[in-house]
């Protein structure tokens, strides 16, 4: 019985402590960067130019609430562009079907006083959670691709 | 029982446990219909909890048309404009997750719909009003799924 309990408390020990020091940092939720000086339609423009730039495809652009209000009344200041690159969508899912919880890709932009906010929910923090390796290398590489474009476009 | 398989048996146990604990928990759903019937009944749903399907994104059919294998995944996005404005007031990072999407995925006569992930949203957003507002749209997706599946 003292061996069991002995037993018990290694393993509790073990499993708590070895994933702490192996483990890499946890991602960071959001990915964001503001366009200084810029309005919203001025960093939508620069966006999709990104886009281009590293090889995306632009999907779409609507606002917020788009189809939830008529289009007059849409807020203006809030607006989503999704864009994806083909090739990485198809092997992204052939890794894993819940590749498509974090696709298309996404960036919201939220027009404020000094510009415009650009904001993506990192990839690589949805994947962590996914439990598959493969899926999470291939995440990491899209947050840097996120990156490079979220700074391209507040350029 | 030996003391080592004892040992065994706790360490996988446990094991399992833990892994339980940081792994994704979207809610999740499954019925025997087609694609096409799935994105019906999921709308119907939509419509019962006083939610708009905003837009339907044929992953499955954007890739073949390029030359891809086909995925058998398509994606909902559903909003109310209620949930809109009150993210705007309590929290705008919420609005990173809206409209909110439902992953439908084919396997075989199955389609299996998955929600993002809203426990790990929770543990970024612990305190309320952040907290209680993804509270109330997993109980609404909650509410979806269970028409879903009553149809």
């Amino acid at each position: 019985m003292t061996l069991t309990l002995r037993s018990i408390c290694l393993v509790f020990a073990l499993l708590w402590i070895a994933p702490a020091s192996a483990e890499p940092p946890p991602e960071q939720m959001i990915l964001t960067t503001t366009a200084q000086g810029r309005n919203i339609d001025a960093a939508v423009a620069a966006l999709n130019q990104a886009i281009v730039n590293h090889n995306y495809t632009f999907v779409r652009e609507q606002a917020i609430d788009s189809r939830l209000v008529p289009y007059a009344q849409e807020v203006r200041s809030v607006r989503l562009v999704y864009f994806c690159n083909f090739a990485k969508m198809n092997h992204a899912l052939k890794l894993d079907p819940r590749a498509a919880q974090m696709l298309p890709c996404r960036v919201t932009l939220v027009e404020t006083p000094s510009g415009v906010d650009l904001i993506a929910i990192n990839p690589a923090w949805v994947s962590q959670n996914l439990g598959n390796p493969a899926l999470h290398a291939e995440c990491k590489n899209l947050k840097q691709d996120y990156l490079a474009i979220l700074e391209e476009a507040s350029m | 029982m030996s003391h080592a398989i004892k040992f065994r048996v706790l360490t996988a146990t446990l094991s399992l446990m833990l892994a339980g604990a940081t792994l994704a928990e979207p809610l999740r759903v499954s019925k025997p219909v087609s694609l096409r019937q799935a994105v019906d009944d999921l709308t119907l749903a939509a419509a019962n909890q006083d939610m708009v399907l905003v837009k339907m994104q044929p992953i499955d059919s954007a890739l073949v048309k390029r030359g891809f294998d086909d995925p058998h995944v398509r994606l909902l996005f559903i909003g109310s404009e209620t949930a809109v404005r009150w993210a705007e007031a309590a929290e705008p990072r919420l609005l990173n997750l809206l409209p909110l999407r439902l992953t439908l995925i084919q396997h075989d006569d199955v389609v299996l719909v998955l929600s993002d992930d809203f426990a790990a949203w929770r543990r970024e957003f612990p305190e309320d009003p952040a907290n209680l507002l993804l509270k109330a749209w997993e109980s609404e997706i909650k509410a979806l799924f269970d028409d879903f599946i009553s149809q």
